[in-house]
């Protein structure tokens, strides 16, 4: 064997070793990210400014409760298509609670916390009721979610339509406004209750019990179950958790524009899914994790405010974010069929 | 046993009483609903996702999914309107399913190449798709000519077209499916893709195919679609993809392949139409539409998952047999 064959040998393996640590890093949606922000900023400079940081960060933050609960189904292998109905509904029904005009609790200093409460417990109901559908009943998470998804987002239509001639339920109190935009040591609330969701469901999926029959459940559910798993439990914990998350989500989407509206969040279905699935959580359940997905959502919203900011038409908007998901989930597939061979 | 029997039969027939139910419940509450005449629109109105989900079962019946045909059905109308809009429809009709198929073929590439889950592959083709069509029609509505609306009140023997290419569609998919090599390689690849490529079947060459097919349907029921609606704006087509999932599962198609057939999903836009239609005639209160409907899908996925659940129970082989005390 020549020298110079050695070399490129050896050169071919360094530059494999390079691909593999790039493909299996765990960050590599970030770099992708970092790398993303990097090329556009010649283009619109603007995007370093800290108020339009800010404003990805802010933009961020409801879609990400979301998605983390999305990350908890996924890795059971379920799907959840009904939280865009759950925030909807969550938000009409918690303005309902206290708004001024005419709301259950107006007017009382109980109405926050228990327009709050309304709201949380209707993202818990939603996702028992999903839960139960699909563990005790066995219907396929697909339709359940599909069709509670349908009934929900018609239901919180309906309901507003109790409540006002307009198309939301507006005038909330004061105190609820305030809460989602107030701080607390210069972080907006609503960054701590990120922050606190997100560390929550890090440790229960990472450092707890409930976390690691979440992933047996997604990897093999007969086994899992042989195992000793409560797999119908676990399930419906998952599907509990995201409807619960869906709520949260609806909170700060409500505190952000100050009305409770039925047409919250219904175009942001897709992109909840396509954010988590960026991020590196598979479909097929047993993988995910709660950083992967901060990283997908961080990655859709920068294209977002990007191509926004550049001007660009509503059809690039929609054909580079549809590129970008396809690129992402074939970099995962070649990311698998790699790790498979090794 | 016996009432095992006869609860499977009762299940069995559980989607077909849901529809007496159904047609019995209108039928009551105005004359107008059991007309002939009413019918007939019903099924026009249903022709486009029945169309849609004739294509979406032959995806499902692989355990595949195709979230992308709204946006085909957008995109060849859209096409249509912008470069062909001085067309026959005889020359309309291929053309727009040549376009369906395409990008169906894009779809399989990533599907059947890359090993890309389904699911996600066309959840990013359906916005890909979408952004084309506003490309092209540069967001703006698009109007049709004569020769195209014209075609919402035509009939030939008596029958208006659009029932006729509804029911031309349904049996080529009938036959192909049931009665030729290709129709059961589907349904082999979905029950199970290791033992049909072990079979000698092209798993790629079915799995590549079911999704140009998907995308072939999905431009008729564009141009279906257009032919009633008279002009495109750039929700056309939003979220129908959902609707011919519901129909075909509410006619009995597994997500999981395999299981079901294009008669099914036939049987399940015509229900969740006629229930539409229905609401509408007893004047009912129009948010009140998706609450009803979903139930509706919601009992037949109900009543066939606990059917399932039945069968297989009874198919579950007793590897350990119990001893008895004598």
């Amino acid at each position: 064997m020549t020298a110079t064959s050695l070399e490129t040998e050896a050169r071919s393996s360094g530059m494999r070793r390079f691909v593999r640590r790039v493909l299996f890093s765990e960050y590599l949606v970030l770099w992708l990210s970092v790398l993303y922000f990097l090329a556009v900023l010649p283009f619109v400079p603007q995007m370093a400014s800290v108020e339009v940081l800010r404003n990805i960060l802010s933009d961020m933050l409801p879609l990400l409760v979301v998605a983390i609960g999305q990350t908890f189904v996924l890795i059971v292998a379920g799907i959840d298509l009904s939280v865009t109905s759950i925030i909807a509904m969550a938000s009409v029904v918690g303005a309902s609670v206290m708004t001024g005009d005419g709301g259950y609790l107006a007017g009382s200093p109980l109405a926050v916390p228990a327009a709050m409460l309304a709201m949380v417990t209707v993202g818990l109901a939603i996702g028992a009721f999903n839960g139960f559908c699909i563990t005790r009943l066995g219907m396929p998470p697909f339709i359940v979610t599909l069709t509670t998804m349908m009934f929900f987002s018609g239901a919180a239509i309906w309901f507003t339509t109790f409540h006002t001639t307009t198309s939301s339920i507006a005038n909330l109190p004061h105190g609820f406004v305030v809460l989602g935009q107030g701080n607390i040591g210069g972080v907006p609330n609503s960054l701590w209750v990120v922050l606190a969701v997100g560390i929550l469901a890090h440790i229960v999926l990472a450092r707890t019990v409930l976390g690691r029959r979440l992933y047996a459940c997604g990897q093999n559910r007969r086994a899992a179950a042989v195992s000793g798993v409560p797999v119908r439990k676990v399930i419906a914990a998952a599907f509990l958790i995201s409807g619960a998350c869906a709520a949260v989500a609806s909170i700060l989407y409500t505190g952000r524009l100050q009305t409770g509206t039925p047409i919250l969040g219904q175009t942001i279905l897709l992109d909840i899914i396509g954010a988590v699935v960026i991020g590196g959580t598979s479909l097929f359940g047993g993988k995910g994790k709660v950083v992967w997905t901060v990283f997908g959502v961080l990655f859709l919203v920068l294209i977002d405010t990007s191509l926004k900011m550049l001007g660009l038409s509503l059809f690039s908007v929609f054909a580079i974010k549809g590129a970008v998901i396809l690129l992402a989930a074939v970099i995962d597939a070649v990311r698998t069929r790699f790790a498979a061979r090794i | 046993m016996n009432t095992v029997r006869l609860r499977l039969a009762l299940l069995r027939n559980a989607p077909v009483a849901l529809f007496v139910v159904v047609l019995a419940v209108f039928g009551s509450l105005s004359d107008r609903f059991l007309d002939v005449q009413n019918f007939t629109n019903i099924l026009i109105q249903a022709s486009h996702i029945a169309i849609l989900g004739i294509g979406m079962t032959f995806v499902l019946l692989t355990a595949g999914i195709d979230l992308s045909v709204g946006a085909v059905m957008y995109l060849s109308v859209a096409l249509l309107g912008i470069y062909l809009a001085d067309a026959s429809p005889i020359l309309a009709v291929p053309a727009m399913m040549a376009v369906g198929a395409l990008f169906g073929l894009v779809n399989a590439f990533f599907v059947v190449r890359l090993r890309v889950a389904a699911f996600i592959v066309t959840l990013a083709t359906l916005f890909i798709g979408r952004g084309l069509a506003l490309w092209v029609t540069e967001t703006r509505m698009v109007f049709y000519k004569d020769q195209i609306l014209s075609l919402a009140r035509a009939e030939f023997l008596g029958v208006p077209w659009a029932i006729w290419v509804f029911a031309i569609v349904f049996a080529v998919a009938w036959i192909v499916l049931n009665h030729t090599p290709f129709g059961r390689q589907v349904y082999a690849v979905g029950e199970n893709p290791d033992a049909a490529a072990k079979a000698g079947i092209n798993v790629p060459l079915v799995l590549t195919t079911v999704y140009a097919v998907s995308g072939a349907c999905a431009g008729i029921a564009g141009f279906v679609s257009i032919t009633q609606v008279g002009a495109a704006a750039s929700s056309f087509a939003m979220e129908k993809e959902f609707a011919a999932v519901a129909a075909s599962v509410l006619g009995g198609v597994s997500l999981f392949g395999g299981r079901g057939g294009v008669a099914g999903t036939v049987f399940g836009a015509v229900l969740i139409q006629t229930v539409q239609n229905g609401l509408v005639i007893v004047n009912a209160d129009p948010y009140i539409y998706p609450l009803v409907t979903s139930s509706i899908i919601f009992v037949a996925v109900f009543v066939d998952s606990q059917r399932s659940r039945i069968l297989e129970r009874l198919g579950r082989r007793r590897i350990r047999i119990e001893e008895r005390p004598v």
